[in-house]
Order: structure tokens, then C-alpha cells, then sequence
């Protein structure tokens, strides 16, 4: 009896092994630079990709007729890259501030679905911002 | 103070030493006095450890701002409940925290053991002293708490608490959960111990039940308090996002959760004595996984800790950790055998088999979905996520399996279930499932998964109700009690198992939560005063845009009315808030969402303040409509209740 429980245990590996793999086929999202993206998102049109970089400082600008829609541009080492955006920006977005972004791209305009903010490290703060007092002598 | 805090952590790390030296010259010589003085020195350690933790409680307390941690946390106008949780607001603090509890535990188990388990002791002192030690030195060399302020001027107010954090879900959500991950410790202990003294019989299983339960709970409670949190304070309208943060504390709950209930089988059938010992020892090696993946920046979060220097000492001790129990397990693999053998499928014993084989398997896609984008990365040199519609994908449906099990798990006998009982006991639940589906079909449900759901929520329902209804039509008959002192003394009589079938129901009622997450909408739009918009049955109406200056931020406000079919039914007040708005750097205030929901037991409300053209007075807002939330907190206090059944002592059973 315990073979017939292993087999069916292995089985059972077998099937969420590639039950993972599917998932994965299915969802998977590649975490690109800009470069890479130009020369991939051609291959595979419609193709969801990830990305991150800079806020490029004020290069944020909020549509004049719908303000849901954000444009800006994001910088990675010297690369730039338009992203459109049309959802309600996370509280730390912001001129400079370090994001992800998730969607699809055609070509000249990053189309984003999910934007990220990684800032509240930044929280970490500096005490130079602390309150100052006399100098320490 | 400070220099106390940090003596007192100094002499803890030598006493842990001496701890760990002592019970190793007692199991070589033994000689009792050297197991004596390990006991003492163990507690002296604990007590050294409290002392330096009040000791940093008291700068806190007393804006000692010359600490750096201070400085960077608290400052004077930080509320005092927070400048208390603010000890483990930040990445040293937080670790000296998880040694305050670590000690309280050992303490503890060393007090409670005191002339038990001889042979068990002095290895499970070694092995918590060991734990202590590798905190021990983090706190003194790598993150110490009670570093002096670098600057060269007198800092007269710190930079304050995030006020993310300033939140009372925020404030015990983390003390809760760390009482769950460090509490696996002394069920590891134990295992390591057993292991080492080759004592392997049931009775050191024993002991740790109830402190594995009651850490299991903890951690549970923890991260179902992280969701209630995301949920009310975050403001994207989900409990749950398959963070790797989140994944890191789910993954050693679902082996815990295997744990306790295969160590029923080991118990009753004394089987499974090698599989429970794996469980074990990969629950704990993911809790300090789990640290390391949230402290080392090695996968992308949304909980920002720092990425720090901390991430590869994490990473040694788990494989300082793996090393020492796969040593041990193939060492003592003779041991472990069975004595018995499964004899059925339609067995409670394999029910309980297949539920741990599906538990891991949750477990392993959640450690794949996680780490995919470091593997990825390192065989492929490409990074590639996968993200959270992968693991709904993967998990919904490996999920509903087990929801199913647990559902037929109390209609299996032990040993083996004849046919024709299988057959009685499954047909009054599997109709009674059906009809449901029928009646929610009937009122809109629609969907293959959330139809599943339903049949397989109803169906573990009615088995549950008809196992208490059974027990209690026993107890009638035999002693003629009426209804519920029949129910009372049935659930009195046997705990762990009525106890148990509470928590599953807690656990239906959350999935028919989930279920909601598939009916739920929401809408973005820009408003002026005055005008609305409609969602399902709703209007909402923005009747006000007011703006407002408290102590410590500066707030917009929008007045909401909403509106169900014509009747109005509450207002909703959510509000873009920014703190630290006087100071001069720009950089430094820090926005946030203040979001306002309106909860009934159908659906929530859920409204997000996005953003303000104050020139226009334009207002842009998210409604969203999540269905069935309050459920899966509902579900929660069933699996607290529950859980506090099967845990309370058995000495008041025999007074009754």
C-alpha cells in the first residue's frame, strides 16, 4: 500500500511541477532595461514588461482635460523613456522619486497598468534633516 | 542609558557563549553542575536582554536623541504609544526586539522544563543559545541600537515615526507576528534535540504541541492583521498582494499548518516520524528565510525595508541552519522509520497525508513564485517576476483542493472507511452544497471558480455542522442533556478536535470572502463640488472640498454622500493628508491617502482621496466596491476562538 501512496505522491510532484510552469508561462514579466526593450518589445507586440528608473525631474505632467492621465519620462542611466500613465499615482510619486512600472509598450510610449513607488526607504532619513541645534563643540 | 543597553547586550553575548560551552562539557561529562550552571547562565542572558531592551525603551521614551535610533524614529511630538512601538520601527531595533522575544520564550521553556525532559534540555538549550547567540551578534557588530547620533550639532528633534506606522494595527500587527516566527524556535529546539539525544518517541512532540499551536495562531493572527492593515491603510483596496514580504511570513505558516496536523497521525498511528521532523525544521529554517528575504532587498517589495549588509549573514545562518538538520536527519534516519503502514486511501490517515503533501505544495509554488525572479536571473541572466495573477492562478485551485479535504477529512474512519459509509456521509452535504450553489446561482453568482468555491465552502459547512449535530445527538441520548449544555460539554470533552473544526469554519467563512474578491468593482474619477457618479447601486456625491491644518499635518478633505438606490446612507470623508508639511525641504514632507470606507457585511465602500487641482477644485477619486471583506475577518475570529479552545488546559476538564 505505501508504494501505491509514493506513486501517487510522485504523481502529484509531477503535475504541479508543470502546473508551475504553465503559471509562469502565462505570467511571466520580464524586468527590462531600456535598451532591452526597444530590441524585444518588437518580437512580442502586445507583451507586458517591467521596468524601473527615475522620475526625470519635471517631466511630470498632468493631462489638462482628464487629471487621472500622467505623462512623464523615466530615466535609467542616461536613457529616457515616455510613460503614460491613467490611474490615481501613488502617494510617493513624485519629480525624482525611483518607480516600477508594469505594461506594454509600442514602441515611443510605455503604456503603464501598475506603477510602484520605492521611497519609503528613503524614510530611513538623513540626520542632517533633523532639527539643528547649537554645534557640538 | 545607552551605554547600559549596550554593555548589557556585550556581557549577554559572552554569557551565550559560556551557555552554549557549559552544555556541551555537561553532555561529555555529565556532570550536573555544569548543566546547573547553564540553566542560570541561559536565564542570565534573557534577563541582560530585557534590561537592554527597556534600556532603549527608556531613550525612547525619554528622546535621548544623542541614539541615532531615536533620532531617526521618534521625535518629540511622536505620541508615546508610538516612541514604544517605534523599538521595532527600524532594521536594529527591530532585530534586538526579536531577541527580547526570543528571551521571554526561552526563559520560559527553560523555567517550565526545569527537571523534565533530562535528556532533551541541555540540547535545547544549546540550540536556543545558539539562536540567541546569532542575534546576540548582529545587535553588538552589525545593527547595533545604541550607536551614538553622528552629527556635529546638537539634534534638538528627531525625524519622527512613519506615519504609515503611526496606526494601532501598526502597532501590535509586528509584535504578534514576531511572536509567531520566533516562537518556532523552541519547537525546533525541541526537534534538534530529540534528534541529537536520539529520544524520538512521541514525548517531545508532545510537548511542543501547544506551543506550536499557539505560535501557529500568532503568526496567523499576524499576517491576517498585515492584510487588515493594507487594507485600511495602504489604500489599494486589497488585502493581500502576494508580496514577497507577505509570501515570506505565509510560507512558514502553511508547513506549520501541515505540522499540527500531521503530528495527529504521529500521536495516535505513530507514523510519519520522519516527515513531521522535516516539517518542523523547514518551518523554522522559512522564518528566518523569511527575515532574510525581507531584510537583503533581494526581491523587489513594496514594504521598503532598507536593503542592507544583513542579507548574506541571514542567508549563512539558514544554511548553517539546513546543514546541521539534514545532518542530523540522515544520521538518524534509522530512527524515524514507521512502525506502521497506511492501509487505505479512504483513510483519515492518508486524508491527513494528502492534506501535507498539499500544504507544501501551496508552500513550494509560493517559495517558486518568490525566488523565480532570482532564479530567472541566475540561470537566464534575464530577470523575469511573476506577479500576483501567477500565484492566483497556480494557488485558487491547488487551494480549493484542500478546502475539499477538509471537508472529508471528518468523514473518514481511521485505518480504512467502508464504501457504503463514504457514500451516507457524503450524499446529505453534497446536496445540501449543491442547492446552495443552486440559490446562489439563482441570486447572480456566476463564474467557475467562485461557483467551485461556493459548493465546496457549503459542502465543508454542513459536514461540520453535521459532526457537531451527531455529537450532540449522542450526549442527548445517552445523558438526556439538553442542546447546547450537550454542545458545551461535547466541545469540553474533546478540545483539540472541536476546537479544530472551529478553525476550519473560520477558514470557509474567510474563502467565502475571497469569493467576493471576483464581484468586486471600482471606478476612477475626477469630481467637482457638486457632481457625482454612479457605481452598481451607489452614487456618490462630493458635497464639500475642505482643507485643514492639525498638529502634525496638513489634510484636504472631501465630503462624500452616498447615495443607495435614492436613499442617502452615510458620507465618506477621505482625505489627502502631508506630513512634515512646514519643513523646508521639500523632499522631506511626505504625502498620503487617508482613505474613508464604509463597511457593511454585503460590501465595503471604499473610498481613495488621489489627488486635488486646487485651482480648478478638481478632485480625483477612486470608489471602490470590494464585496464580502468583513467576512475573512470574521473568519479570523473564528480561527482565533477556535485555536484558544484546542490551546486551554485540560486541568479545568477535570472539574466539570
Amino acid at each position: 500500500m505505501n508504494k501505491k501512496f509514493s506513486i501517487v505522491i510522485i504523481v502529484f510532484s509531477l503535475l504541479l511541477i508543470i502546473w508551475l510552469g504553465m503559471g509562469v508561462g502565462d505570467n511571466e514579466l520580464p524586468y527590462v532595461t531600456i535598451d532591452e526593450l526597444s530590441e524585444d518589445y518588437s518580437n512580442k507586440p502586445g507583451k507586458r514588461f517591467r521596468i524601473g528608473g527615475i522620475v526625470y525631474q519635471g517631466s511630470v505632467i498632468v493631462d489638462e482635460k482628464d487629471p487621472l492621465l500622467t505623462n512623464f519620462i523615466l530615466e535609467q542611466e542616461k536613457k529616457f523613456m515616455k510613460v503614460s500613465y491613467h490611474q490615481i499615482l501613488p502617494d510617493m510619486f513624485k519629480d525624482g522619486s525611483e518607480v516600477i512600472v508594469e505594461g506594454i509598450f509600442d514602441g515611443e510610449v510605455f503604456f503603464a497598468d501598475n506603477l510602484m513607488t520605492k521611497c519609503a526607504s528613503k524614510y530611513e532619513g538623513d540626520l542632517r534633516d533633523a532639527a539643528q541645534g547649537s554645534e557640538k563643540i | 542609558m545607552p551605554i547600559f543597553g549596550d554593555l548589557t547586550l556585550s556581557i549577554s553575548l559572552g554569557l551565550s557563549l559560556i551557555t552554549i560551552v557549559l552544555s556541551f562539557i555537561y553532555i561529555v561529562t555529565k556532570d550536573k553542575r555544569f548543566f546547573f550552571t547553564s540553566e542560570r547562565t541561559i536565564l542570565s542572558v534573557c534577563f541582560l536582554v530585557f534590561l537592554s531592551t527597556f534600556s532603549l525603551f527608556s531613550s525612547l521614551l525619554n528622546s535621548d536623541f544623542n541614539v541615532d535610533y531615536v533620532a531617526r524614529y521618534s521625535s518629540i511630538e511622536t505620541p508615546i504609544i508610538y516612541k514604544f512601538t517605534a523599538i521595532w520601527a527600524g532594521q536594529s531595533g527591530s532585530l534586538l526586539f526579536w531577541l527580547f522575544i526570543l528571551s521571554g520564550y526561552v526563559a520560559l521553556v527553560v523555567i517550565q522544563n526545569k527537571n523534565k525532559h533530562q535528556k532533551l534540555m541541555p540540547f535545547v538549550i544549546i540550540t536556543l543559545s545558539s539562536i540567541q547567540l546569532f542575534f546576540l551578534i548582529l545587535v553588538n557588530f552589525v545593527a547595533n541600537p545604541f550607536i551614538p547620533a553622528e552629527a556635529n550639532f546638537v539634534i534638538e528633534n528627531g525625524l519622527g515615526l512613519n506615519p504609515l506606522l503611526q496606526n494601532p494595527t501598526m502597532a501590535i500587527h509586528p509584535p504578534i507576528l514576531y511572536l509567531g516566527y520566533v516562537g518556532f524556535s523552541v519547537p525546533f529546539a525541541f526537534a534538534i534535540a530529540a534528534l541529537c539525544s536520539k529520544e524520538l518517541n512521541t514525548s517531545w512532540l508532545q510537548t511542543i504541541r501547544r506551543w506550536t499551536l499557539f505560535t501557529w495562531l500568532a503568526l496567523g493572527i499576524g499576517i491576517l492583521l498585515g492584510g487588515w492593515w493594507a487594507y485600511n491603510e495602504l489604500g489599494w483596496g486589497g488585502y493581500w498582494a502576494w508580496d514577497p514580504v507577505e509570501n515570506a511570513s505565509l510560507m512558514p505558516w502553511l508547513t506549520a499548518t501541515a505540522f499540527i496536523h500531521s503530528i495527529i497521525i504521529q500521536e495516535k498511528k505513530n507514523m510519519l516520524k520522519m516527515w513531521n521532523m522535516i516539517l518542523i525544521l523547514i518551518t523554522f529554517t522559512l522564518c528566518i528565510f523569511g527575515t532574510f528575504l525581507t531584510r537583503s532587498g533581494i526581491v523587489s517589495s513594496v514594504h521598503s525595508f532598507t536593503a542592507s549588509s544583513l542579507g548574506p549573514i541571514f542567508l549563512a545562518f539558514v544554511f548553517l541552519i539546513l546543514f546541521v538538520c539534514i545532518y542530523l536527519l540522515i544520521t538518524r534516519s534509522k530512527y524515524l522509520k514507521s512502525e506502521k503502514k497506511l492501509e487505505s486511501f479512504a483513510s483519515r490517515e492518508s486524508g491527513f497525508l494528502f492534506n501535507n503533501v498539499i500544504f507544501v505544495s501551496i508552500c513550494f509554488a509560493v517559495f517558486w513564485g518568490t525566488m523565480f525572479p532570482v532564479f530567472s536571473e541566475a540561470f537566464t541572466g534575464s530577470q523575469i517576476t511573476v506577479g500576483p495573477p501567477f500565484f492566483n492562478q497556480i494557488i485558487i485551485p491547488i487551494s480549493l483542493i484542500l478546502l475539499f479535504l477538509s471537508g472529508i477529512g471528518p468523514l473518514l474512519a481511521w485505518r480504512k472507511t467502508s464504501k457504503e459509509s463514504l457514500v451516507r456521509n457524503f450524499s446529505i452535504p453534497s446536496i445540501l452544497g449543491l442547492v446552495v450553489v443552486l440559490i446562489g446561482i439563482l441570486m447572480g453568482l456566476i463564474g467557475l471558480y467562485p461557483i467551485i468555491t461556493t459548493f465546496l465552502c457549503a459542502f465543508v459547512f454542513f459536514t461540520i455542522v453535521i459532526e457537531f449535530w451527531r455529537g450532540i445527538k449522542v450526549r442527548n441520548n445517552k445523558y438526556n442533556e439538553n442542546i447546547i449544555i450537550a454542545l458545551l460539554n461535547m466541545i469540553n470533552k474533546n478540545r483539540s478536535r472541536y476546537g479544530g473544526y472551529i478553525v476550519h469554519l473560520g477558514i470557509v467563512i474567510m474563502f467565502i470572502g475571497f469569493i467576493g474578491k471576483a464581484f468586486d468593482i471600482e471606478k476612477e474619477s475626477s469630481l467637482r463640488i457638486g457632481e457625482s457618479i454612479s457605481l452598481s447601486n451607489y452614487k456618490i456625491t462630493l458635497l464639500n472640498l475642505r482643507e485643514s491644518e492639525r498638529p502634525n499635518h496638513y489634510a484636504w478633505i472631501a465630503d462624500l454622500e452616498i447615495e443607495k438606490d435614492g436613499k442617502i446612507i452615510s458620507t465618506l470623508v477621505p482625505e489627502k493628508r502631508v506630513y512634515f508639511h512646514k519643513n523646508e525641504n521639500p523632499d522631506r514632507r511626505q504625502p498620503h491617502s487617508e482613505l474613508s470606507i464604509f463597511s457593511t457585511w454585503r460590501e465595503d465602500i471604499y473610498s481613495i482621496f488621489g489627488g486635488i487641482d486646487t485651482e480648478k477644485d478638481l478632485l480625483s477619486i477612486k470608489i471602490m466596491i470590494n464585496r464580502l471583506v468583513k467576512l475573512v475577518w470574521l473568519g479570523g475570529y473564528f480561527v482565533l476562538f477556535g485555536t484558544v479552545i484546542a490551546l486551554w488546559p485540560k486541568k479545568s476538564l477535570k472539574r466539570i
